[in-house]
């Protein structure tokens, strides 16, 4: 079956900040070049890497973000390279690129000579900050962008450092909509026959995960801060949380309206002890009358409201991390899904690597890699489309692996490219 | 306040200026990826009930002591744009106006559990047999199929199953996560939205509609991937490590100086190369850092991060945190401040380049919204009008798409058909 962007040619001379926006896309069927300077693309050198394997052909990250695209290289900073890089745009429908505008300028490849070249052009620009603005300039990082968009604040411990998202989110969420603003640009020039540029900042991409702080600041004029685990309510909810089981930990939401509530988290601890002092008076009363939506929203508005009932809630979350601490975590989980208690196991990479949820819906593929002389197995997409489904069609490529060929479709050939290679400007 | 409405042009045309999208999603996850739509011109109708109303319409923030479900900041910034119908889809005569819905749109949506899907009626084989070239996007926590489709979460539990509360923050601490339902805010809605354009392409060019089975677990798996990747091919196993990479040193957050600034302010160094190094080194006003052999490469730096870090968390320790961040990034040095959200919300780089949308809101006024996550030159995206109350739009919708006469609405707002 087709993939809906069988017909599109991307171009993806980005840094590490944009090679999920082309894996995406080369998940659709896109054909994605992977351009590269001719010492490789930093990632290629970046720890875990995979064992007995050359450099610069190790680097993990890069093999997992750049699977389904082709490789070619070509000195941008050289004027035969920047020649030979507007030809490759002409026949490009898609630009992916990473530079600052002042790299832009000192590469002599700015918005109006990409447009020059190739007018029909998307041509994206994934940046930290964005090509406007007093920072537009300066240098980034992902943990940068977890700090400069507030996300970083709300993570951690109250007496530990503010904490960066994990596996570089601050580049994935510019990816994400780097991706999403090629789909709303193909869909305009599907229609108009008209390219544009698409703009993108890893700093605003991650705006919207600040969650409820940034309303909270424009609202309440309150700065929602980072609480160890203790979400947006100012003090500690029973069932509300991550609690330890007798061989791993879960996150527990037993609360308010959520699924069966706190009651089914009750109705759950009969099931596997036994009645105990929760299913007694006065606790029993106590549960059904006050552990609800209403108590939630008080505690997220009004902690201090709630104070005459803290002991009790306590005690009551005492109960919670006995019973959780009893029973291995698969059993109450499956269970306790049964029963619309919402509990989620605090799954590691082996956990996710060996679900057997994932392995049902086939979502894990593997692929020959020859260049690296081994199968890999890679993740699943993101999404499963009916209609038009993704496809995993070729391993990361090595540096150069397709030089030759892509100039080739651009018309550059025989002695141009062999000069180029000579000079170092090609690989 | 910069005000983006001043800079909108609504004469011109957007990408999905058209396109007719149903709407039945609530909490984070689906309305901020049909947000995305409406802000890219698409028409979408949102499908609600009083009787079991969006949660986000009732948690808040909403101003002090004011409890109404149409004030809540959290429920208006992922609603802007949309058209709200107020339908109880669980009452036969309710049922049939939905799916009259779905006769009309080009693209149904729901992120709600299989179960609630069910008893509003609007499973895929409901909604594909009532319009046959229709896109449908499912976005149950674990997919459509296998053993486990029936559960359900939110974003919070959804952390912990995809990996990022073990993830993130540090070996000594419990696995809490990173503070937020995180999958909901971004990553789930971009997955969906470039589902839906890829989807929408298809019709478009074949006239076929076709079913998007979005799992959430795997959406958020996919981003958080890198760790399962290396341990099944290369057998490494993760190591929670706070702010720090396996590639780079130093990298961290290291607080510095009250004095002249608030408290609790850290500031964020990542130096991705030995020149990165050498350039905040001179920074720092320790050039002779950049020396030490114990620093000369990137693996000499890993293996004495510990040292490493502090030298660095001693140097920031004296230092005025924005002062050090201007020297930092005038040499080049990747480098930001913890900023808290209403530093963020007056940040003068967003300001600058007018990020936030304040629309005006019938009963909240204007508040502040996300602006887009990504900007186009000629079909702008962009935050053109605020949130809808709770059934602001039925009397429209339903005189306009449904066909119905003002009397037939009459009878079904008072039957609770309509609201």
């Amino acid at each position: 079956m087709p993939g809906a962007l069988d017909d599109i040619r991307v171009i993806d001379a980005s840094g590490p900040i944009g090679h999920y926006a082309g894996y995406l896309l080369a998940d659709l069927g896109a054909d994605v070049v992977k351009l590269e300077a001719p010492e490789g693309d930093p990632a290629r050198r970046w720890a875990p890497l995979l064992p007995d394997t050359p450099e610069p052909e190790s680097g993990l990250q890069f093999i997992l973000l750049n699977a389904n695209k082709r490789g070619a290289v070509l000195d941008l900073e050289r004027p035969e390279g920047r020649d030979a890089f507007l030809r490759l745009l002409a026949t490009a429908d898609v630009l992916l690129e990473s530079w600052s505008p002042a790299e832009a300028e000192r590469l002599s490849l700015t918005p109006d000579v990409i447009e020059a070249a190739n007018p029909a052009l998307i041509h994206t620009s994934v940046t930290g900050w964005g090509l406007t603005g007093p920072y537009a300039d300066w240098a980034y990082a992902d943990i940068v962008a977890c700090a400069m968009s507030g996300v970083m604040n709300l993570a951690g411990f109250p007496d530990g450092p503010p904490e960066q998202l994990p596996d570089h989110q601050g580049y994935h969420c510019a990816s994400i909509n780097a991706a999403a603003g090629v789909m709303a640009a193909i869909l305009h020039r599907d229609a108009s026959g008209e390219g544009q540029r698409v703009e993108v900042s890893m700093q605003e991409s991650l705006l919207t995960a600040e969650e409820t702080a940034m309303q909270s600041a424009d609202i309440l004029g309150v700065n929602r801060q980072r609480t160890g685990g203790g979400g947006a309510t100012g003090f500690k909810m029973p069932g509300l949380g991550v609690y330890e089981t007798a061989d791993g930990a879960l996150y527990s939401m037993c609360t308010g309206n959520a699924g069966s509530g706190f009651q089914g988290l009750v109705e759950l601890m009969r099931e596997f002890d036994g009645p105990g002092e929760i299913h007694q008076e006065p606790l029993s009363s106590f549960v059904q009358e006050r552990m609800n939506t209403q108590l939630l929203m008080q505690a997220m508005q009004d902690p201090e409201g709630a104070s005459d009932i803290l002991g009790t809630l306590r005690r009551v979350d005492a109960i919670a991390v006995d019973f959780f601490k009893r029973h291995p975590t698969q059993r109450i989980y499956q269970r306790g899904q049964e029963l619309r208690v919402l509990l989620g196991p605090v799954n590691s990479p082996q956990d996710i690597s060996e679900s057997e949820q994932l392995a049902a819906r086939g979502w894990f593929r593997t692929i020959e890699d020859p260049g690296r002389g081994r199968s890999l197995r890679y993740p699943g997409p993101p999404w499963m489309l009916e209609g038009t489904p993704a496809s995993l069609r070729r391993p990361a490529p090595l540096l150069g692996e397709h030089t030759r060929e892509v100039l080739a479709e651009a018309g550059i050939e025989g002695g141009m490219v062999d000069a180029l290679l000579e000079a170092g400007v090609a690989r | 306040m910069t005000s983006a409405t001043a800079q909108t042009d609504t004469q011109r045309p957007r990408p999905l200026d058209g396109l007719r999208v149903l709407d039945l999603t609530w909490f984070g996850a689906g309305p901020i990826a049909t947000r995305i739509m409406a802000n890219l011109g698409a028409d979408v109708v949102r499908i609600e009930t009083e009787k079991r109303p969006d949660g986000l319409r009732v948690v808040g923030p909403k101003p002090v002591g004011n409890n109404s479900l149409n004030v809540s900041g959290y429920y208006n910034n992922f609603n802007s744009e949309k058209r709200s119908i107020a339908i109880d889809l669980t009452q036969p005569e309710g049922h049939a106006l939905g799916l009259r819905l779905v006769q009309w749109a080009d693209l149904f949506m729901t992120n709600m559990t299989n179960r609630a899907v069910r008893q509003t009626g609007m499973t895929w084989d409901q909604v594909r047999e009532a319009n046959p070239r229709i896109i449908g996007l499912y976005e149950p926590m674990q997919g459509l199929t296998g053993p486990h489709t029936e559960y359900m979460g939110f974003g919070a539990v959804l952390s912990a199953l995809c990996g990022l509360n073990y993830l993130a923050g540090y070996e000594r601490n419990r696995p809490i996560g990173v503070g937020t339902n995180y999958p909901d805010y971004v990553v789930n809605p971009g997955h969906g939205v470039i589902a839906m354009m890829a989807a929408i392409r298809h019709q478009r060019r074949t006239g076929q509609g076709q079913l998007i089975d979005m799992s959430q677990l795997e959406s958020s798996a996919a981003v958080l991937s890198g760790p399962v990747f290396a341990r099944d091919n290369a057998g490494v196993e993760y190591v929670r490590q706070g702010n720090r990479v396996p590639y780079a040193a130093p990298h961290g957050a290291y607080r510095t100086s009250e004095e002249g600034d608030r408290p609790d302010r850290w500031l964020a160094i990542a130096c991705l190369s030995d020149a990165e190094w050498r350039a905040a080194a001179g920074a720092m006003s320790h050039p002779e850092w950049a020396d030490d052999a114990r620093f000369a490469s990137t693996a000499a730096r890993k293996a004495n991060e510990d040292a490493l870090d502090a030298l660095i968390a001693e140097w920031a320790a004296g230092q005025h945190g924005p002062s050090a961040l201007r020297a930092l990034q005038a040499a080049g040095v990747p480098s930001g401040l913890v900023l808290d959200a209403t530093e963020v919300l007056h940040d003068p780089h967003l300001e600058e380049r007018g990020y936030y949308a304040y629309p005006d809101h019938p009963e909240a006024g204007p508040r502040a919204y996300d602006g887009p996550g990504f900007r186009l030159s000629k079909s702008p995206h962009e935050v053109r009008g605020a949130a809808p109350l709770l059934g602001e739009h039925t009397f429209e919708v339903a005189t306009e798409v449904l066909g119905l006469s003002p009397d037939e609405i009459g009878r079904l707002i008072a039957e609770d058909v309509l609201r």
